[in-house]
């Protein structure tokens, strides 16, 4: 089996954090979903953490600055530090923003040496960069043990070839990014890349299947997958004119959404998948721009048409000497190295599937244009009204994947809560009513906690209607302990003669209907 | 003497026809394949529906809610056989939202079978609800709407455009929409089951929900169904 190819990554740290053009010193992070993605050195001295709810950061450091996470700025601002490394080698391809690898054979002979190349790519970089980050590079075989010397990197690290798994074997098996399958490692006794990659690969694909055979392969210093050696039998690139030319985003991005559809289709069609998508625009005067992004079939189409946009936007927000002289022409989508697809499942783990995040998207989106109040969701708790086994809270402030709401199987039910079906509306401002038996006297409740005659009529503001059928009282007597909360309330459910149920109560000598079955 | 430079031209010109009659059959394999897709229209019908939950099938003509169609229900009982028409996609994994009602009855919500981790509870002010309307179709493949003001005909036609742009399901519950629905569905009556006088609990409700619409909906339907039935969540009538 042949070693991966030999890759370098350069890494500038806490990008998403320098993507927002604060100081690093300042304590800031930037939040995606309310966990934050960044944090910055100034706010990690202070204990927050990668990973954190939003809350518990805030807990640690209360001058904590927080940003919404912007990825389409990060990508933007990350153009020119490509760019930088494109007199090197013109196939550099961007991981994500903030990160990106080059393949080392060419530049490496060219410019004399693994280590030439690092110390080069680093110097340029680090010019672009300037004062804002530092940089890290490193060079191993295969994109995902190079990111790691990059991680490991002050500033260049190289692992000579072969000595790779040797490198990763150390490593926690964290780095694999697969925190379902982390999770279960971990509670298994393998805590490092050198014990996962110890385990025979027959038996990792047994029980973690081909995903956790690829981590597998990468802990022992292999590619993911297999290199396949199927060449692209036809053209798979798909591209369209457009007309006139666009000099803004927004007129390509609908094209690009058009065009990663496409791909997509034609691609899974045939059972494959790339390991990078290249972004080709051609402008009015011939120029050609071209970029990778890093694929690996993971991206869905949605995640590649924002990669497009984000490039465009890179391109045609550049600074001027970079920008393109006229508008774009002509858009193309070019699948690179083309692999077997392996029905990657999503959400097997209980992860994030692509409807979760439109939904997640759409849900940020409102909060913003209508007030966090505005959108909500339910949330579990105890209690005996109908409004209160399940609450509603900002979708701001919980995490909305992964999460569960069934009743735990063993908890009994609240003692006193009517059993199903539950009131479809319960209403935040109770009807008052009067409640009269058949001769006009109103209906009380005992000290004994029964009625004093059976329920005839409802009336509530001049309005008469008879009462079929009806149950109860069923009294409650809540929070005694505490005078000020301490609520008695007796309820019926009673079904009027349109056929409609209400769930009444009698609280402080008033009757009110509390909810409704619609 | 030999001469060279012909041949070599003539074979690449032997080459360039090689090619190009390669290219030729490329593309007419993918006309040939476009065609194919064209002529499937079943598989893309089935492609394009959301299923809903057994007992409701014979209300919809073709057995599940179409992508990018609207549904109206009006009557008694209307807000519980929206949330049971909308338990169907909810629970094979889309994302419901629920626009305009304040009262909503979560619990009864997830009796009824939507699952409530993935429901959205959007509370717009009458002035932004056809942009949050807009902003949901797409991103949320059932939105369920009762609005307590009416929508101008503009706002309904635009978002009837989009729903089958974006291929989601729009509920709207009551009367309150100015362009007719493609499924329809009218609650006749409505009858409780289950309370006595002075004893028993509410247990179901059977209901007699008339079908129309428009298209191969417009037939007329009939379904008696308990919406909710015992324990909260929708059941067939008992033969």
């Amino acid at each position: 089996m042949s070693a991966p190819v030999r890759t370098l990554v350069a890494w500038c740290p806490d990008w998403p954090v320098v993507a927002t053009g604060v100081d690093l010193a300042e304590p800031v992070a930037v939040v995606y979903a309310n966990r934050i993605v960044a944090a910055s050195p100034g706010a990690r001295a202070q204990g927050v953490a990668r990973g954190m709810r939003r809350r518990a950061a805030q807990g640690r450091c209360a001058t904590l600055a927080l940003h919404e996470r912007d990825e389409a700025r990060e990508a933007r601002l990350f153009e020119p530090v490509v760019a930088a490394l494109d007199d090197i080698t013109p196939r550099v391809e961007v991981i994500r923003p903030g990160t990106c690898a080059l393949v080392m054979r060419g530049p490496s002979r060219y410019f004399g040496g693994d280590a030439a190349v690092a110390d080069l790519v680093h110097e340029r970089l680090a010019e672009v960069v300037a004062e804002r980050t530092d940089v890290r590079v490193g060079v191993a075989d295969g994109p995902f043990a190079a990111e790691l010397a990059a991680r490991a990197a002050n500033p260049t690290r190289l692992v000579p070839s072969g000595e790779v798994a040797g490198f990763l074997a150390p490593m926690k098996v964290d780095v694999l990014e697969r925190p379902e399958l982390v999770d279960v490692l971990r509670r298994l006794g393998v805590r490092t890349l050198g014990a996962f990659a110890d385990l025979p690969a027959s038996d990792v694909l047994a029980r973690f299947g081909s995903d956790g055979l690829g981590a597998h392969r990468l802990a022992c210093g292999l590619d993911e997958r297999p290199p396949d050696a199927r060449r692209p039998p036809v053209d798979w690139t798909v591209s369209d004119e457009i007309d006139p030319p666009a000099d803004r985003v927004d007129r390509v991005a609908f094209l690009a959404r058009t065009l990663a559809d496409e791909l997509h289709r034609r691609l899974g069609r045939d059972g494959v998948t790339c390991v990078r998508v290249g972004i080709e625009a051609e402008t009015e005067h011939g120029e050609q721009l071209l970029r990778f992004w890093r694929h690996e079939g993971t991206l869905s189409d949605a995640a590649v048409a924002d990669r497009v946009r984000w490039q465009l936007d890179g391109w045609l927000n550049g600074s001027a000497a970079s920008r393109p002289s006229g508008g774009i022409t002509r858009l193309a989508l070019i699948p690179d190295e083309l692999i077997a697809a392996k029905g990657r499942q999503l959400g097997f783990w209980g992860g994030e599937t692509e409807v979760d995040q439109r939904a997640i998207r759409v849900a940020a989106r409102l909060q913003g244009q209508l007030g966090a109040d505005a959108v909500l969701v339910p949330e579990r708790e105890g209690g005996r009204h109908p409004d209160s086994q399940l609450r509603l809270v900002p979708a701001a402030t919980v995490e909305l994947t992964g999460r569960s709401l069934d009743p735990e199987p063993d908890t009994a039910p609240w003692p006193g809560v009517l059993p199903a079906p539950s009131p479809t509306r319960v209403l935040a401002a109770p009807i008052p009513i009067e409640v009269l038996d058949e001769r006009n006297r109103a209906v009380v409740v005992t000290g004994r906690g029964l009625l004093s005659a059976s329920p005839f009529v409802l009336a509530a503001r001049g309005k008469r209607i008879e009462v079929r059928h009806w149950a109860g009282p069923w009294p409650i007597d809540e929070r005694w302990w505490d005078p000020e909360a301490h609520t008695r309330q007796a309820r019926l459910q009673v079904v009027t003669v349109d056929g409609r149920a209400h769930l009444i109560a009698l609280a402080d000598g008033a009757w009110a209907i509390t909810a409704q079955w619609d | 003497m030999f001469d060279t430079r012909a041949m070599a031209t003539g074979h690449a010109r032997n080459l360039a026809v090689e090619l190009d009659e390669r290219a030729d059959s490329a593309t007419r394999r993918a006309e040939l394949r476009l065609v194919g897709e064209r002529v499937t229209p079943m598989a893309l019908a089935r492609e394009q529906t959301l299923p809903v939950l057994g007992p409701l099938v014979p209300l919809f003509p073709e057995g599940a809610l179409r992508r990018g169609s609207i549904v109206g229900i009006r009557g008694s009982g209307a807000t519980s056989l929206a949330m049971a028409v909308a338990a169907g996609p909810s629970t094979s994994g889309a994302w419901t939202a629920a626009v305009g009602d304040p009262d909503l009855g979560l619990a009864a919500v997830g009796e009824l079978g939507v699952a409530l981790e993935r429901l959205l509870i959007v509370r717009p002010e009458p002035g932004n609800w056809s942009s949050a309307l807009a902003a949901l179709v797409g991103a949320v493949d059932v939105v369920i709407a009762a609005p307590r003001h009416r929508i101008s005909d503009t706002d309904a036609r635009r978002m009837a455009a989009r729903l089958r742009e974006r291929g989601s399901v729009l509920i709207h519950i009551g009367d309150r929409w100015p362009v007719g629905a493609d499924v329809q569905l009218d609650i006749a009556t409505g009858e409780w089951e289950g309370l006595g006088d002075g004893h028993g609990v509410l247990r179901s409700r059977r209901l007699d929900i008339q079908g129309g619409g428009r298209g191969s909906a417009s037939r007329p339907r009939q379904l008696e169904v308990l919406v909710p039935g015992p324990g909260g969540a929708v059941a067939a009538l008992a033969a």
